[in-house]
């Protein structure tokens, strides 16, 4: 009986020194997550910086411009109609509105 | 013999046990029980960390989303002088990763300081460089930079904030309670080389960022109007540029551009006058965009029709022993074809009709002299005299637009009512605040704040101005397809040194909404002394044309007049 009950003293010794250790290495795990979550979330924001700045408008035109040799559609080229919605017609093109490049450079350019 | 040898021996060795227990006990006492509260703190201090934390300030977003503002934490790097055998050395190896002169960090380094700031909110990419260089005596924290990254984009409304994060101008200043993030003081518990183990309390929770805003504001539109104002303002060598672009039903605000820009994320080289928003702070005399008000008001009061008859005194006329001028001899012309063709004479006439209580009453009513209340920091309400101060002249000035300082923004929300049926909106930026989740916390409806005029005044209004497009002054504010309404105006400036009216300073300004029978768009243009020819229909007018036709094609709105075009249909 003596002997059963030192025994169990001692489990419970070591059930609650066997915590406590337990306790420091989660912490320092959860600490390592903490610093993982954060360096990730740091990345995610510059790259949502870096999207923003990229999809920026004046960008974009400039690329079109400059790179690709696009041009601003004069005035008077760009004509927005609404299409109304047929059943009888197959087509993937979009029922709500289509815009239209009118052709008015010389020689059929555009 | 030997035993009690032995036994003294036992007892010798009982002795010092008993003393070194009894040492070890008067330890115990002394340090559990006698200098237990000391110690305890001492403790404490060794093994927690409090530290300040901040949440991150709160993104501002575009009406699609699209990020106009926001915070990324960046390194800022710090030395410890009293730690660095050569400041020397490690000033020359910073230097190059600084962008930082030699001399300058030297200088710092050598400082008889255990702490110094070498340089704050660095690129990422410096920091990185600064992490392979792993020097002895200097530091990184991380603190949360603002990034604008469409640069000078909508600079002027977002404004910017101070290197400690604060909201300075703009937005930015405007909704600081809500973009700023929560500030909470943490203990951190360390173990024996410093690392932090877990917050003091399991329940601990970190700060929440700040509110996010989004704006009614639309990249693209917004784009295109900084574009065409400061392609304007650059073809007329011009001082200065405004272009208000604005849903006219709500209020709200589609684009604001501003020439000369600036770009926010680097302030500190430029003078506050670059930064004004002067859509809202400066106030200047309207000139003949004024007259569409007047007529408006003279309209309701019916005390003209718009095919009432109004003889022109052939460009002369005297007013008070001043001479009022028209731009062209007109005999007898409609109430219509006064404001086509912009006569002062007919403005002035018809002012003196309505007399001056009922022409200030209406001045009030479209929101002149009085903030609009537009949710944006520095707002002016502009000029407008009682009527006690006003001289013999001032109703036939006024009826012109003379005597009178308003904002570009008090014109387009003026503007609006006449589009809008007659009722005067309130402008606004913000439409929604969100939390760190993406909760709505607040949606901001549309406000209106009084009827001005009847929806049949504004009707007649309109067609008026429609004219001012299809035959009058304003010609090359036309838009292919669209029915546009609006008024120019060239006004002369106060010459400083003489105090009366330039011949060489105007203001040319168009203002304007269109398709004029279901408006979708209300617009002001103003360009602050252009060079050469200055009036509005030549400078400000065609500048309306170019961003209506793109804004309406980008909006998907189509046109009137009926279209022939051949389709070529495609199978999947």
């Amino acid at each position: 009986m003596k002997t059963l009950t030192i025994l169990i003293g001692l489990c419970l010794v070591f059930v609650f020194v066997w915590e406590r250790v337990d306790m420091v290495r989660v912490g320092y795990h959860i600490e390592r997550l903490k610093r993982d979550k954060t360096v990730l979330e740091r990345q995610r924001d510059e790259l949502r910086v870096k999207v923003s700045a990229l999809s920026a408008s004046g960008r974009i035109a400039k690329v079109a411009t400059e790179k690709l040799g696009m041009s601003l559609p004069q005035q008077g080229q760009v004509i927005v109609v609404q299409t109304k919605p047929s059943g009888v017609q197959p087509t993937d093109v979009s029922p709500a509105e289509v815009k239209v490049a009118k052709n008015d450079l010389p020689n059929g350019r555009y | 013999m030997s035993g009690s040898f032995s036994r003294g021996r036992r007892y010798v060795l009982l002795l010092v046990l008993l003393c070194g227990f009894g040492v070890v006990l008067f330890r115990l006492v002394n340090l559990q029980v006698l200098q237990a509260a000391e110690l305890s703190v001492k403790a404490d201090r060794q093994h927690q960390k409090t530290v300040s934390l901040e949440g991150a300030r709160g993104t501002i977003v575009d009406r699609h989303g699209k990020i106009l503002a926001m915070n990324v934490e960046v390194p800022s790097v710090f030395g410890v002088p009293t730690t660095l055998e050569s400041p020397a050395k490690t000033a020359r190896q910073l230097s190059p990763v600084l962008h930082v002169r030699i001399d300058e960090l030297e200088r710092k380094l050598r400082q008889d300081r255990s702490f110094v700031w070498l340089a704050r909110k660095l690129d990422p990419e410096q920091g990185r460089r600064l992490d392979r260089l792993s020097l002895d005596g200097v530091g990184v924290v991380m603190e949360g930079r603002r990034f604008y990254p469409k640069g000078p984009l909508l600079a002027h409304v977002l404004g910017f904030a101070g290197m400690d994060g604060e909201g300075l101008e703009g937005v930015e200043r405007r909704y600081e309670s809500s973009l700023h993030g929560e500030k909470r003081m943490m203990v951190l518990q360390r173990d024996a080389f410093g690392r932090t183990v877990f917050p003091k309390g399991l329940m601990e929770r970190t700060p929440t960022s700040g509110h996010s805003l989004t704006l009614t504001i639309d990249e693209v539109i917004q784009y295109i109007a900084e574009r065409e104002l400061e392609d304007a303002v650059t073809r007329a060598q011009a001082k200065s540029g405004v272009m208000i672009v604005l849903d006219p039903k709500t209020g709200a605000l589609l684009a604001l551009a501003i020439s000369p820009r600036f770009d926010p994320n680097v302030v500190s080289a430029l003078s506050p006058d670059r930064w004004r928003n002067k859509a809202l702070t400066d106030a200047y005399e309207p000139g003949s965009t004024m007259k569409a008000m007047m007529a408006a008001a003279a309209i309701e009061e019916r005390v003209v029709k718009p095919n009432t008859m109004v003889f022109g005194e052939h460009g002369h006329m005297t007013v008070a022993n001043t001479v009022i001028h028209d731009h062209e001899k007109l005999g007898w012309i409609s109430f219509a074809e006064v404001i086509q063709k912009s006569s002062n004479i007919g403005a002035a006439k018809t002012g003196m009709a309505l007399g001056e209580q009922r022409l200030y009453r209406y001045l009030q009513a479209f929101g002149f002299g009085q903030r609009t209340e537009i949710d944006l920091p520095g707002e002016g309400a502009g000029l407008v005299k009682n009527p006690k101060d006003w001289g013999r002249r001032s109703v036939a000035s006024i009826s012109m637009g003379q005597e009178i300082g308003v904002t570009p923004i008090q014109m387009a929300s003026a503007v609006g009512a006449l589009a809008n049926g007659g009722v005067l909106m309130k402008p606004y930026v913000v439409s929604e605040i969100r939390d760190a989740d993406g909760h709505i916390i607040k949606q901001v409806p549309p406000q209106a704040k009084r009827r001005v005029i009847s929806p049949e005044t504004a009707h007649s209004v309109t067609k008026i101005l429609e004219g001012v497009v299809t035959d009058g002054t304003g010609v090359k504010a036309a838009i292919p397809g669209f029915r546009v309404a609006g008024k120019t105006g060239t006004a002369q400036k106060i010459d400083p040194r003489t105090g009366t009216y330039s011949n060489s300073r105007f203001v040319s300004s168009f203002a304007g909404y269109v398709p004029a029978d279901s408006p979708r768009l209300a617009m002001i243009v103003v360009i602050d002394e252009p060079q050469g020819e200055a009036w509005g229909g030549t400078v400000a007018a065609p500048v309306f044309s170019r961003v209506g036709e793109q804004v309406l094609g980008y909006l998907g709105v189509s046109s009137n007049e009926p279209v022939t075009l051949a389709m070529a249909l495609r199978k999947s």
